[in-house]
């Protein structure tokens, strides 16, 4: 019984990131796109907030991959999976160096 | 700009999107060649809005995908470790890297792969995969259900140190040569790592978004990246990921594998000939 169970945990435990990062993907794909369509849209009729509505849609995509990292790490806290805490950790220094090293540059 | 041009472009980028959703690709193998020869746009502000399009492909097609238990999140994980490193080393050494040499290099390991592809172009699903003592350790295992094929497949994973050591160059290739990662992310996991080919390029498909991002902050502080190009191609690349994910999860693996030999065959003879080019 406690094999199993334990067994049964390992999978509901794999699957729940699954979801939790499937979910935040879809809701930075969701406000991207009506932002993106929005703008173009309002680029038809000349509406000067059009670009700036796009610009937005472009950056709200941006963001999410960076943001996934993040969650990805704080889910695997969560479930004590301590090696891919740390793999996540050094995913985001580097993210973080890139982006600062890229400025500079 | 003409109006028939947004909608142009939105279609090159819902080509795109579907292309490389399937294939676990970024799509810049198609959007930078159209945009500068379709519509005229420079090389800077073309592959910026690709780079954009490469993180709309994968957060489009991932939703998809995750749900599906396709994506192997813990090898991407572990994998992304190589990558964003490899592009960060990329950065700082690229004034001192002979860049044709390493164009022939990867080109060459690009034909290298189209070959051991074209060899299992048959083949559905990996078989007799031992896992080394990392992946026991890690528990680098998957399982999905199989759409095409109705059933659910269960795997193991190889070669994980080969593996993250294949990430880093190309994560470095990709910093130094601004060519797709992709193209090297689904050999790598489907030839070296024993993964099934549809787990590799749903795999490839979630890691490339987190490469592009931070080559896509560098673009947007420098303002290459253009709104009224980059918005419309954004757009339909995101719709055309959604819908690329919805059909490869439907197509059997040996079908996706012979729609990326012809891309694979001709990224390796088009890197060899740059390299080749200025000698």
């Amino acid at each position: 019984m406690v094999v199993s169970e334990h067994g049964h945990e390992e999978v509901s435990r794999h699957e729940a990131i699954e979801l939790v990062l499937a979910r935040l993907l879809r809701i930075g794909s969701i406000v991207a796109a009506f932002l993106l369509a929005g703008g173009i849209a309002g680029m038809a009729i000349h509406e000067p907030f059009a670009t700036k509505m796009i610009t937005a849609g472009l950056l709200v995509l941006l963001g999410t991959p960076i943001l996934r990292v993040l969650a990805a790490f704080v889910i695997f806290l969560r479930d004590r999976e301590w090696h891919y805490a740390l793999f996540s950790l050094v995913v985001l220094a580097a993210l973080a160096a890139g982006i600062i090293l890229g400025r500079a540059g | 700009m003409a109006s028939w041009q947004v909608f142009e472009m939105f279609l090159v980028g819902l080509g795109a999107g579907v292309i490389g959703a399937i294939l676990g690709l970024g799509g810049g193998i198609i959007i930078v060649p159209a945009l500068t020869l379709g519509f005229g746009v420079g090389v800077r502000d073309a592959v910026a809005a690709s780079t954009v399009s490469i993180i709309a492909t994968s957060t489009g097609a991932a939703v998809a995908f995750l749900r599906d238990r396709l994506t192997n999140t813990r090898v991407a994980i572990w994998l992304e470790m190589g990558t964003s490193l490899g592009a960060l080393s990329g950065a700082l050494i690229a004034g001192i890297i002979n860049q044709r040499m390493l164009f022939i290099l990867f080109g060459v390991l690009l034909s290298y792969s189209a070959y051991n592809m074209f060899k299992a172009r048959k083949h559905e699903l990996p078989i007799g995969v031992t896992p080394d003592h990392i992946s026991t350790k890690l528990k680098l295992t998957g399982s999905y259900f199989d759409k095409a094929l109705g059933h659910r497949v269960e795997y193991q994973v190889t070669g994980t140190v080969p593996g993250l050591i294949l990430m880093y160059f190309s994560g470095a290739a990709a910093g130094l040569l601004g060519i797709g990662a992709g193209m090297f992310k689904v050999p790598a996991m489907d030839q070296v790592m024993k993964m099934p080919f549809k787990a590799s390029t749903a795999t490839s498909n979630f890691m490339i978004g987190v490469t592009a991002a931070s080559g896509a902050v560098v673009y947007f502080a420098r303002g290459d990246v253009k709104p009224l190009i980059a918005g419309p191609v954004v757009l339909g690349v995101l719709l055309g990921a959604v819908l690329g994910a919805r059909l490869m999860v439907r197509m059997k693996a040996s079908r996706v594998r012979v729609l990326f030999l012809p891309l694979i065959i001709y990224t390796a003879i088009e890197m060899i000939y740059r390299g080749v080019k200025w000698w």
